[in-house]
């Protein structure tokens, strides 16, 4: 009993001796990770040092290009200049001005906006650059707010989960309002989000490291995380078309004209003139500072 | 050279060393735009200028639907955009080509599509901007099939065009008061 138990012991002691034997090559492994790690440490900086073309790699339209801050267009596509004195001109980026306003009494919550939007960007699912929210307040002053899908359906059916005494119901439609004193600009700690010289407030996916602090510091919740690139995303007023002289999708497709761009260079630009003009104009959350250039008409006190 | 002067010259040569590799990576590893403005990269509003345009206007479709043009710029539906019914230019056209064809809305779908303005039932929807019907009361008013979709009657461009054109022909036409 005794030898085989020996015996027994024995062999353990061989087998652990060709374990040790075998981690050996264990170690030249961890060499050579330290070797492949620090060769893809020097190669992904020096991707750094030079970066990757990223203009000229097919990622735009080669219909329009933009060279030297001049857009220009290729002209068999068929787009009238919708803002003055954008196209084909050097764009000084210090002397812009745009204002958008929404008027709350001409918008029907059609959605049109939100479809327009999604289609422009490719929005995922359940996230949304514009909607649509639907309020009622009753004779009580209770204020009910929905917004099913952001208004991407539209709103089909009346809300029948409320007390029926409803006395005043509006669409109110929500968006970035680009303001002067940015939170979200603030609080990015990457540089990745910033308020171009021209008043927008626009993102660098590059850059954006998907900490999601801006959309914690947006008071109009405009913001939000995509869920397939992690990085953060808002509404831009669609930069891309106003550098090409075309209006914001959601305002190309507004069919009652209750969204309203314009440049405030621009004396005849229907903004203009009402920002000039004698009508109450407001912003949503004035007391919290941000200066919004975004204005609503016929905005009612409960709407945040 | 004594010891001394060797270390002084070591220290020397190591801090000009590390000073250079510094700036060398400091001026790699910030973008190159990075500061023209303010504290991003500058770079990053050309390149949102730059994104693929989705949304054409309603012009670009009128270039080639000129007889659904004429049809639509005279109607009470003007200022609706075809790209919201019939889909985006960029999946129709691309580099002045077409590529696809874009779905025509058909049956119920038409009725779900104008109710999403039309209907009554939503309150929210001024008078003054747009004409509202409770479809059912309408279709039993107008003594039709409850079936009956919009466009039977109205056509989708034009909507007032099929029953002006009738009542011109039945010598209906109401006298506007």
């Amino acid at each position: 009993m005794i030898i085989k138990d020996f015996k027994v012991n024995k062999s353990c002691v061989n087998e652990q001796l060709i374990l040790s034997d075998e981690k050996f090559p264990l170690d030249m492994d961890k060499r050579d990770f330290i070797k492949k790690v620090l060769k893809g440490a020097i190669a992904g900086s020096l991707f750094l040092v030079f970066p990757m073309d990223t203009t000229g790699g097919g990622n735009f339209d080669k219909n329009s290009t933009l060279k030297d801050g001049i857009s220009t267009f290729d002209p068999t596509i068929k787009l009238p200049e919708e803002i003055p004195e954008i196209r084909d001109r050097q764009y000084d980026i210090y002397k812009q001005n745009f204002a958008f306003i929404v008027d709350i009494t001409r918008c029907i919550g059609c959605g049109s906006c939100c479809v327009a939007d999604k289609r422009e960007y490719n929005v995922p699912d359940g996230n949304y650059r514009t909607w649509v929210e639907r309020y009622i307040k009753d004779f009580d002053d209770q204020v009910y707010v929905d917004c099913p899908n952001g208004g991407l359906d539209g709103y089909q059916k009346p809300r029948t989960d409320i007390p029926l005494n409803a006395r005043d119901t509006f669409f109110v439609p929500k968006l970035c309002n680009m303001c002067k004193e940015a939170p979200c600009v603030q609080v990015c700690p990457v540089g990745a989000t910033f308020i171009s010289p021209d008043g927008f407030i626009l993102m660098d996916s590059d850059r954006c490291v998907g900490c999601a602090y801006c959309i914690q510091a947006c008071p109009y919740s405009a913001r939000f995380l995509n869920p397939i690139t992690k990085t953060a995303e808002k509404c831009t007023w669609c930069y891309h078309r106003v550098r090409k002289g075309l209006l914001p999708a959601c305002v190309e497709v507004c069919p009652t004209g209750a969204r309203k761009f314009g440049s405030l260079n621009d004396e005849n630009s229907e903004v203009y003139k009402i920002l000039k003009g004698p009508g109450v104009l407001t912003v949503l959350k004035q007391s919290m500072g941000t200066l919004p250039a975004l204005y609503y008409m016929g905005q009612r006190l409960e709407v945040v | 050279m004594s010891k001394h002067a060797l270390r002084i010259a070591f220290v020397v040569a190591s801090v000009v060393l590390m000073a250079g590799v510094g700036f060398v990576l400091k001026a790699q590893l910030i973008p190159k735009s990075f500061g023209l403005y303010g504290p991003y990269r500058a770079d990053a509003i050309d390149e949102e200028a730059q994104r693929v345009l989705k949304h054409g206007t309603n012009a670009s479709c009128f270039g080639c639907h000129q007889y659904e043009a004429t049809i639509h710029l005279k109607g009470n539906h003007k200022t609706i955009s075809c790209e919201f019914c019939h889909g985006t230019y960029s999946d129709h056209i691309k580099n002045g080509k077409k590529i696809a064809n874009l779905p025509v809305k058909k049956g119920t779908e038409i009725t779900t599509l104008c109710l999403r303005c039309h209907n009554t039932e939503i309150k929210a929807r001024s008078t003054m901007v747009i004409k509202t019907v409770g479809i059912q009361d309408h279709l039993k008013k107008q003594n039709v099939k409850l079936t009956h979709t919009c466009n039977q009657c109205h056509h989708v461009h034009a909507p007032l065009k099929y029953i002006n054109e009738a009542k011109k022909i039945t010598g209906l036409m109401e006298v506007k008061p």
